[in-house]
């Protein structure tokens, strides 16, 4: 109702020649929430992955699992629903692949990524921690402003994985920093902690007091698609580098199938060659003499 | 946005895919790669990602820490992405750099950075979760240490056999010393023993074999010598034996099974001959009375 009579007032006030107050755009706020969830099918380490982002992002709500992997655009009403204006989808294939989807809801664009090398917070090397809600720093590297696609890609990065500074739970502080590169086309996912080097440790090479552990998760983000539309629509960007990890399991197995192949090919000719080998009988020989 | 212009839009860069699917082709039969099948068409609408980037961006006069984002000033550029080492260190440089300017935005615009030490609150990771990072931490520590002190032990034992060595030869040396010390005395007695002087052989040899024999490890205890020790090593030979063969002494022999004086008949006679006995004198009056007999006497005593 209220949007109603809002749309009412702003054509009234258009029609009467009010002008809007300037400083709309100075109070504006950085709203964004973020519907985390995932496709059935997922293993541990998907799961791992999926709490962490929970953990690292308190502008996420996380939401039930969803059961098909078809009609992806019920996560739109789904984000809708949740009040959020950004999903993260992890979709699962064969129990194995993970595809994870980043999308602005509603309206888009949408992409996915193929998701390689994941290591979680769970495992025990990233020995760094930080607080449950802190804001922390986005690091992007300098490559994400060589074309528009990577532009694209760092405004995503950007508000999705940047917490609001309205976003409920936060703490005050900053300790981690997440940062975003681009190497051998991919993008790769890396979460420090930043902390002050202990005095005793500085060197004169240091150029600053601060250091970072890694906290984790790592994951390497390869491009596949994106959709002009959220989870949908023209696609605007195809990777032509990605091969399916369908592709590379098969190569391999094929390759392992070719040493079988190779030797039933060797007993095949090897069967013929003795068949075309057979000597015409000799009239000469004792069965044909004696008898 | 058209279909047309997206299609003028989109770039067909078949060379860069000629290489894989010829690949593919050559994988599946022998022929010329002539004929491509299946080609795939690379999409990269420029115009289109621009457009989405300004439909969804973020006003640009926002203060920093609304986002809170950081672009690096130098790009990564690895030549080999497989090595782990150089390409974390390019992670690690890239997010240094950004904390370190992260501080300074915040500082700049009044906001707080470093969590202060005496405010505790819920982190990422548990305290659980935590002890058993430093617990494995540990336990690495101590397995390196461990094959540390291995490895210098292992370096000890080698040095040890070296000098076991030396000691070895040293000795060997001294031997052949004393012996050619030996020979030449022989030659010595011998050009001695020619000329006729036989008196100063004793007193010679002794002062030439003392020297020695008094360091040597065969040295003799002086009170081995005295005659109540060699009594009571003669007694001791006497009881326990001294010498000879040790094996199947304690086993019979056709002469130790025949004899016989060790015997006594009168201890191990058996029992029907023995006097005295029971069964020698069947119903005997020290026979035991019965029970009741027993228990009258009893009662009358």
């Amino acid at each position: 109702m209220a949007t109603v009579y809002k749309q009412q007032k702003s054509k009234k006030d258009k029609a009467d020649g009010v002008v809007e107050k300037s400083d709309a755009k100075a109070i504006f706020k950085n709203k964004q929430r973020v519907l985390l969830l995932c496709s059935r099918g997922v293993n541990y380490r998907h799961r791992h992955l999926l709490s962490d982002l929970e953990n690292l992002l308190p502008h996420a709500k996380k939401d039930a699992k969803l059961d098909s992997k078809s009609k992806l655009h019920i996560i739109n009403e789904l984000a809708d629903l949740n009040n959020c204006n950004n999903s993260i989808f992890f979709e699962v294939r064969k129990r194995q692949d993970l595809y994870m989807w980043l999308s602005k809801t509603p309206n888009g664009p949408s992409m996915k990524f193929h998701i390689q090398n994941i290591h979680t917070m769970e495992e025990l090397k990233m020995t760094g921690n930080c607080l449950k809600g802190s804001r922390h720093i986005l690091s992007f590297d300098k490559n994400f402003e060589t074309s528009p696609y990577w532009i694209l890609v760092k405004e995503l990065f950007t508000q999705i994985f940047g917490v609001p500074k309205t976003s409920r739970r936060i703490k005050p502080f900053i300790d981690h920093v997440i940062s975003f590169s681009i190497v051998d086309n991919r993008i790769w996912f890396r979460n420090y902690q930043i902390t002050e080097k202990p005095v005793e440790h500085r060197t004169i090479a240091d150029t600053t007091d601060l250091q970072l552990v890694e906290i984790g998760p790592r994951f390497v983000m390869n491009p596949i698609r994106t959709f002009d539309g959220s989870f949908g629509g023209q696609t605007v960007f195809e990777n032509p580098e990605f091969v399916s990890p369908n592709v590379v399991r098969s190569n391999t197995r094929n390759a392992k199938a070719e040493r079988y192949r190779s030797r039933m090919d060797a007993i095949a000719k090897k069967d013929e060659k003795l068949k075309e080998a057979v000597l015409p009988e000799d009239p000469l020989s004792e069965k044909n003499v004696f008898s | 946005m058209s279909d047309s212009e997206s299609d003028n839009e989109q770039k067909y860069t078949l060379e860069d895919l000629e290489g894989s699917d010829a690949e593919m082709l050559s994988a599946d039969e022998d022929g010329p790669i002539d004929i491509l099948t299946r080609q795939k068409v690379t999409i990269n609408n420029e115009a289109a990602l621009k457009q989405l980037t300004e439909k969804i961006a973020l006003p640009t006069n926002i203060p920093w820490s609304e986002t809170q984002s950081i672009t690096s000033t130098q790009s990564i550029s690895l030549v080999d992405p497989d090595d782990d080492l150089k390409r974390e260190l390019a992670f690690y440089n890239q997010a240094l750099e950004a904390a370190v300017l992260g501080r300074d935005r915040i500082k700049k615009e009044g906001g707080v950075f470093q969590r202060p030490d005496d405010y505790f609150a819920e982190m990422v990771k548990s305290d659980d979760h935590m002890a058993k990072i430093r617990q494995k931490l540990l336990d690495e520590n101590a397995s390196i240490q461990a094959t540390e002190t291995a490895k210098a032990q292992r370096e000890l034992k080698k040095f040890g056999k070296k000098v076991q060595t030396e000691k070895r030869l040293e000795r060997e040396k001294a031997k052949a010393d004393a012996l050619d010390r030996i020979t030449t005395l022989k030659k010595k007695r011998q050009g001695d023993s020619l000329a006729g002087g036989d008196d100063d052989f004793g007193v010679g040899l002794e002062s030439d074999d003392e020297s020695p024999r008094a360091g040597g490890k065969g040295q003799k205890r002086p009170s081995s010598s005295s005659v109540d020790s060699r009594n009571k090593r003669h007694k001791k030979d006497q009881k326990f034996g001294f010498g000879g063969k040790k094996r199947n002494q304690k086993s019979n022999t056709a002469d130790s099974s025949a004899d016989m004086t060790g015997f006594n008949t009168k201890n191990n006679r058996s029992s029907q001959f023995k006097r005295g006995h029971k069964a020698a004198k069947p119903g005997g009056s020290k026979q035991r009375p019965g029970k009741s007999r027993r228990q009258n006497g009893a009662g009358r005593k």
